[in-house]
């Protein structure tokens, strides 16, 4: 099991990190050059940039945005907050991205990270049931949006058990070996699924805005490619 | 055969629709911009539901196929299957979703559920615009002939018809509506105000909701009356005088030929600017499409409601305050408020002549649709769905502000008003334009000494 565990956080791990920064480096790649596109091949090219910017800042520090349901946001705030600091500034993991990138920073004390980690576990265990109990939620869910959560949680539990060896029911090697494991999986989910958003979200006004600025010839194009172009309304 | 849909449509080929559909949605991503917006769209959207405490529609019906994003998901999952890789790949692998008639007729209808209103918009943390959604989905019907024959008749007319316009005016019985309506207005204020008809030169080319010709003859002569009291050069042209545009609702290709039709008028007439009257659609289809599809020295748009105020501001339109006595209130129409293009201006005019001016709440970009957006108000046998699952809300509103009038500056908002408060018996409200409250309250004795002013400002 030690072998597997080196395995886990060694080779695997770096390839599941690269995969993830790949895929998402594409995914904003693709998205900033098609907005780009979209845009020289618009015929207005102005796009209102204070607004987009305003509201890009909105949601990526949505502090302003959450009187629409406001227990939903609050419990959603907390967990993206958990989900992001915890595995950056873990005090282990910033020697294990040392390993992979060739530099650290500073880490948190270790009340702090568990404490960051109750959070995450509990608030996600909170939109599971969220989710679950809304009309609304339960008629948009797709398989990913119920099975994400509970596969992000697992290297939060396992990592929390593996450091807290007096509550563990399990051996250390088996709670860090599913601990990094689910870590990895998750790492190379990341470009496939909506966890995309990630790197998506800060784009996503930009996008909407120029959805709305259209090729002055797109009509008549479209009309040539179905052949109505001579074809009455 | 029952029709699967709650609108009346034009008979359409039935043979190979979903392949048809298919089709066409691809030329129209290979043409245009929306490839990009579904792409990203179909990868972050979170499906967390908050979109739905936003929408009037689902607030009223709680019914789940009136989520917006629900509704979204069913253009995006066509996308996801025949347009992306993922997509091709996984329904090699295993039984996937397949595009059917009876798909089809479910996404046609629940597109038509939409007002395009965008106030979701707002609500998604992920930046989705379900209305942009809603748009290009039904362009994409609109191809293989799925779309309310109210919109596709009356674009008929103005593209094709002897008219060019849809209400179907010809050109003398707008001169003689002109005509009756200068000789009203010497009647009631004893002044010479003209409606300028083919003036060549004129700087402002004007395109009202052309309905208004017939329905809203105040609305027109407070349009005319200031330009009148501000000495406007401004001019009404025989060759296209309808600023309505369906194409914003039904189908970019339509969306494109009449906005040209708008800027070859103004070319015509060697105008420097589209004057739009007071109309939703017809200012946003004018600003978001001259720009985009007529070139780079296309005219800029301007809206009446921007004109008045900026007259007013710079002291060229003198109103007499509190002229207006009854309690007043604003509805702003989605096309022009959302984006938070006009949401202050006909409030700063309004409280210049109101003694009683209400809000309502909410307001201005977050404000609630009359439930008759999107061309819906035209499809007059959805009437009862537009003034009861999607006006309620709208309605609600009214009448808790208790007003006497109520303002709505656009026309297709003030028939779908005007049947919201019919149907929900509300009772002592009136449907008014901006400009039939404006006109009440010019100071007309200092208006024709306006040129002299400036004159005499020029001098010094």
């Amino acid at each position: 099991m030690e072998a597997w565990l080196e395995f886990a956080r060694g080779p695997l791990f770096r390839i599941a990190f690269f995969l993830m920064a790949l895929g998402l480096l594409r995914h904003l790649v693709l998205t900033l050059y098609n907005v780009w596109r979209g845009m020289r091949r618009a015929g207005d090219k102005n796009l209102p940039w204070k607004t987009i910017f305003i509201n890009t800042m909105k949601w990526l520090f949505p502090f302003k945005n959450l009187n629409n349901r406001l227990w939903y946001s609050i419990t959603s705030v907390l967990f993206h907050v958990g989900l992001i600091l915890t595995p950056i500034f873990l005090m282990a993991h910033i020697a294990l991205w040392e390993r992979v990138l060739g530099f650290g920073w500073p880490g948190l004390g270790r009340s702090a990270a568990d404490a960051l980690t109750l959070l995450t576990v509990v608030t996600g265990i909170m939109l599971i049931i969220g989710r679950a109990a809304s009309r609304e939620s339960r008629a948009l869910s797709r398989f990913q949006d119920y099975a994400l959560p509970p596969l992000l949680l697992v290297p939060f539990v396992s990592g929390f058990l593996a450091m807290h060896p007096s509550i563990n029911p399990f051996s250390y090697t088996g709670s860090m070996l599913v601990h990094a494991l689910s870590g990895d999986l998750i790492l190379i989910l990341i470009p496939f699924t909506k966890l995309a958003h990630m790197v998506l979200l800060p784009t996503t006004q930009l996008v909407s805005e120029v959805g709305w600025h259209f090729p002055p010839d797109q009509g008549v194009n479209v009309g040539i490619a179905l052949h109505k172009e001579n074809e009455p309304v | 055969m029952k029709s699967p849909y709650s609108y009346y449509v034009e008979p359409f080929d039935l043979n190979e629709r979903p392949r048809r559909f298919l089709e066409a949605f691809g030329a129209i991503l290979r043409h245009s911009n929306y490839g990009l917006v579904l792409d990203t769209y179909a990868r972050t959207s979170a499906k967390c539901s908050r979109c739905a405490i936003n929408c009037p529609i689902y607030e009223n019906t709680r019914d789940v196929n009136d989520i917006p994003c629900h509704r979204s998901e069913r253009v995006l999952r066509i996308f996801r299957r025949y347009f992306t890789l993922s997509g091709q790949l996984r329904s090699r692998l295993w039984n996937d979703f397949t595009l059917t008639d009876e798909y089809l007729d479910e996404m046609a209808e629940h597109l038509y559920h939409c007002t395009a209103c965008r106030r979701c918009k707002f609500a998604c943390p992920m930046g989705i615009d379900h209305g942009l959604i809603t748009h290009l989905g039904r362009w994409a019907l609109a191809e293989i002939g799925i779309t309310p024959k109210a919109l596709v008749v009356a674009t008929r007319e103005q593209l094709e018809g002897k008219t060019h316009n849809t209400s179907a005016i010809p050109v003398p019985a707008l001169m003689d509506t002109c005509e009756f309506l200068e000789e009203e207005l010497m009647e009631k204020y004893g002044l010479p105000i003209k409606f300028p008809i083919d003036v060549e030169g004129a700087e402002m080319v004007f395109f009202p909701a052309v309905s208004d010709y017939l329905l809203e003859p105040d609305t027109l002569m407070g349009n005319a009356a200031v330009m009148y009291a501000t000495g406007g050069s401004w001019t009404i042209g025989t060759q296209n005088f309808d600023g309505i545009d369906y194409g914003l609702f039904y189908s970019d290709r339509m969306w494109d030929r009449i906005v040209k039709a708008e800027v070859a008028e103004v070319r015509r007439l060697k105008g420097k600017i589209a004057l739009i009257g007071e109309c939703g659609h017809a200012s946003r289809s004018a600003k978001v499409g001259i720009p985009a599809f007529c070139g780079k020295d296309a005219p800029p748009v301007v809206n009446i409601m921007e004109y008045t105020h900026r007259m007013l501001m710079e002291g060229k339109l003198r109103l007499r305050p509190n002229t207006i006595k009854e309690r007043v209130t604003y509805h702003d129409p989605c096309n022009i408020a959302r984006s938070g293009w006009i949401v202050n201006q006909p409030r700063e005019i309004l409280r210049a002549i109101c003694a009683d001016f209400v809000d309502m709440s909410p307001r201005g970009t977050m404000n609630y649709c009359c439930g008759g957006g999107s061309g819906l108000v035209s499809v007059d046998e959805v009437r009862a769905w537009r003034t009861g699952a999607a006006g309620k809300r709208k309605a609600e509103q009214l009448r808790a502000t208790g007003a006497k009038y109520l303002v709505a500056p656009c026309a297709n908002c003030k028939k779908q008003l005007k049947e919201v408060i019919e149907d929900n018996n509300i009772e002592g409200m009136e449907v008014v334009g901006l400009h039939d409250l404006v006109i009440k309250a010019i100071d007309f004795s200092t208006a024709p000494t306006y040129a002299q002013d400036v004159a005499a400002k020029e001098e010094k």
